[in-house]
């Protein structure tokens, strides 16, 4: 019998019960080990930025950060935020939420706060209308996370593969964009022709890190910001007010995701001034984004649901919000606003159409840090703009026009991160750090999309047509500035108090 | 009450400029790495947490989070804490294994081989910064230790080698009392005090801020001299103690042993 025993035991042990440790029920997660030698201490350590342990934006995971400085070298080098303030510090730890450290990062230390959770949830959840709406740059992005090469056009297989994902209506923040466009050149007309006391230049308001960036370091031009939402708050609040009421769904049960190649725009959501559509619906609890993801989640998701992008059918997003013009496509890019606003402003001082051989804007697309440019309107004269990527180039352009050195601009476009939303915080990393080729390829697929299109006017949308007859009447009415403006307390802050966390 | 111990003369120091710390945790990342501390649990904090940050064995130093009402604001400000490095430590004046000791440059090195676990130093400690490992069979304890390999070479510890505002200076001790001072005076925003120059007798970690240290987590009601010159009158005999009583018994067994084999002689 005791030889029974030991020769039960005998076998155990030699077919793996020895082999029963941690490993096998699950790892311990990537720790970069080297560097948790002294003897392996790096070669060179230079510290790394602050993050908010509560920020809505960004993570970091100590134990993947090997001190190596990169992402100082995004955040104060080409962004211009980190220790570009005075110490002590006051009640904040200072952030844009622009992401490019994300980018930066060669441990993929530093990445979003993540919302798939959420948006699981919310998929699940059979009393939620989930409605979803994608980026003008997610589109030639998302595919780099399959294999595809740099700047490959995936928007259909991104259309089917949200369907897929379970998502109710799939909208385009395109649409968006020339909702934006729409009031921000209708804005922008009021003020060069004097129907609205405001001071040029006027600076877009799409980019919320740049918004944010404004609020930190030039308080005094914040009231020169448009006073138009972003692209991705005007739809989400379209969809809780014009959609729900054409539907007949209940706004409180509606749920609106964003793809967006952005991490500022997490931040964005959770804004308290962003609750346009609930202040219309008297429920300040209804908020006009409620999940923002980055193509990196979106690609997670997928993985995760066995979706592969490249084996996808092409899909159209889903009408009334869907369809969106050249102009809106653009948005990607750096310069992208500025040219889509110059088609449609064109036509409310003209009252005509851009002639079509002055539809592409050359001197205000490019990589050139700062641009500038200049358009001639029959009976107004001459528009002068600029167009900037990048905080620090911007930094450069605003100290320059502090000293006096750069005056007399109509309009300026800031796009926070460098080449545009295409190179923002919330893309692929599939450059690292990422590079002008990669931000190049990425922006010449929208723009050759662009010259494609038909439809290239913002104002010719039928879409957008359609959304004013019924429902806004027209750009700069009332209720458009009720839901797609939206108001911001006096002496504004770029608090992270101000930030309503509702993780 | 006198004492043998003695303070080092000019040894290093460090100082550390609360007002410039942005509280981005590079210096605990380093201390990590540096000194092979296992990544036990990732901290996440809730800013109220923070407050909160205390130092265990996982973390030699930490940075806490202190809302402090300054000029009717409320104002943050991050504190860097880690073993303050006494100049007559009480910890190694405690430990009667010798475990602990006090370089002539500045550091109070930990040796994990002599000790054996009593935790006298935890007790000693008026800062309360030394920590056990309680999660361990065979624990030892745990502190911060200034590099003093790095020291030594001429180098700043790990945690001040990745500071990115530069919130630390390191130097001998009186040029770093006298940058501190100067520091004080010429700014008006600095509290009139430097932490650690007069506390329990002098650290090599000294702090100054512009917010009352009380408010940052740092105990002020500890002593100006040093915690020895009041324990020394009775831990004095510690040693005499021990080697005596151990002397008395193996008089007592030999005694014993003696009168045991003499009655058995005699009952022969």
């Amino acid at each position: 019998m005791l030889g029974g025993l030991g020769t039960v035991g005998a076998t155990a042990m030699l077919t793996g019960c020895q082999h029963f440790d941690k490993a096998i029920v699950g790892g311990e997660g990537w720790i970069p080990k080297q560097y948790q030698r002294s003897k392996y201490w790096p070669a060179q350590v230079r510290g790394r930025i602050p993050i908010h342990p509560e920020s809505v934006s960004i993570d970091r995971n100590d134990e993947k950060c090997i001190l190596c400085g990169q992402c100082i070298e995004a955040c104060r080098g080409v962004q211009s935020v980190f220790k570009h303030y005075e110490l002590p510090i006051v009640d904040d730890v200072i952030c844009v939420d622009c992401g490019q450290c994300i980018m930066w990062c060669p441990t993929k230390s530093i990445t979003e706060k993540s919302s798939i959770n959420q948006v699981m949830e919310a998929l699940e959840d059979p009393n939620k209308f989930v409605v979803v709406q994608t980026a003008p740059a997610t589109r030639v992005a998302l595919g780099e996370e399959f294999g595809l090469p740099p700047g490959t056009w995936v928007q259909g297989q991104q259309v089917a593969a949200l369907k897929e994902l379970g998502f109710d209506r799939v909208f385009d923040t395109s649409f968006g964009a020339d909702l934006t466009i729409m009031e921000e050149s209708k804005e922008f007309y009021k003020i060069v022709t004097g129907v609205y006391d405001r001071h040029l230049p006027l600076f877009t308001s799409c980019c919320p890190a740049w918004v944010k960036f404004c609020e930190y370091y030039y308080p005094d031009l914040v009231h020169h910001i448009s006073s138009c939402g972003s692209p991705m708050q005007m739809v989400g609040a379209t969809v809780k007010t014009y959609y729900a009421k054409l539907n007949n769904i209940d706004p409180e049960q509606i749920y609106t995701v964003a793809i967006m190649p952005c991490t500022a725009k997490k931040a964005e959501a959770k804004r308290l001034e962003m609750n346009a559509s609930g202040r219309y619906w008297g429920n300040e609890e209804i908020r006009d984004a409620d999940a923002v993801l980055t193509v990196r989640e979106l690609a997670q998701m997928m993985k995760s649901a066995g979706i592969d992008v490249t084996a996808l059918p092409e899909k159209d997003y889903d009408p009334i919000l869907g369809k969106s013009s050249g102009g809106g496509l653009i948005f990607g890019a750096t310069g992208g606003v500025m040219e889509a606003c110059m088609r449609t402003a064109y036509y409310w001082f003209t009252k005509q159409d851009l002639p079509d051989e002055m539809l592409d804007f050359k001197p205000v697309r490019g990589l050139k840090g700062i641009k500038e440019a200049s358009v001639e309107i029959p009976g107004v004269g001459t528009i002068r703009v600029a167009v900037v990527h990048g905080l620090g180039n911007t930094r450069v352009l605003l100290d320059a026009m502090r000293r006096g050195e750069k005056t007399g601009y109509h309009m300026i476009e800031v796009m926070a991160c460098p080449g545009g939303c295409i190179g923002g915080g919330g893309q692929p990393r599939s450059a690292l750090p990422p590079n002008d080729k990669l931000r190049q390829e990425r922006i010449e697929k929208l723009y050759k999309k662009d010259a494609l299109m038909k439809l290239r006017r913002s104002h010719k949308n039928p879409e957008i047509k359609a959304l004013y007859e019924n429902f806004y009447e027209k750009p700069g009415s009332k209720l458009a500035y009720k839901l797609l403006h939206p108001v911001y307390p006096e002496g504004r802050k770029p608090r992270t108090d101000n930030i309503n966390i509702t993780v | 009450m006198a004492h043998k111990w003695k303070a080092p003369e000019n040894s290093k120091a460090i100082l550390v400029d609360i007002t410039k710390c942005i509280g981005c945790d590079a210096c605990t990342v380093a201390c990590k790495m540096w000194n092979d501390i296992e990544f036990k649990e990732i901290r996440r904090f809730h800013a109220e947490d923070r407050e909160k940050i205390k130092l265990d064995a996982y973390h030699w130093t930490s940075i806490s989070l202190h809302k402090v009402e300054k000029d009717g604001k409320i104002v943050w400000r991050y504190a860097k804490h880690q073993c303050l490095h006494c100049d007559i430590p009480a910890c190694a004046v405690a430990c009667f294994a010798t475990a602990l000791k006090k370089y002539p440059n500045g550091p109070v090195v930990f040796y994990p081989n002599l000790c054996v676990g009593c935790r006298y130093c935890m007790l000693a400690c008026p800062f309360d910064k030394v920590k056990y490992e309680w999660y361990k069979t065979f624990p030892w304890i745990a502190k911060c230790h200034m590099c003093p390999t790095r020291i030594a070479e001429g180098k700043a510890p790990a945690c001040m080698g990745v500071c990115p505002t530069n919130v630390m200076t390191l130097g001998d001790k009186d040029e770093i009392l006298a940058l501190a001072r100067k520091t004080i005076e010429n700014d008006d925003k600095y509290v009139k005090h430097i932490y650690g120059e007069k506390e329990v007798g002098g650290t090599a970690w000294l702090y100054i801020s512009d917010v009352p240290f009380e408010k940052l987590g740092f105990r002020t009601d500890v002593p100006t001299k040093p915690m020895t010159y009041y324990s020394y009158g009775f831990q004095k005999y510690t040693k005499p103690a021990m080697v005596g009583w151990g002397m008395l018994l193996t008089a007592l067994y030999l005694y014993t042993k003696r009168r045991e084999k003499i009655a058995k002689e005699e009952k022969k």
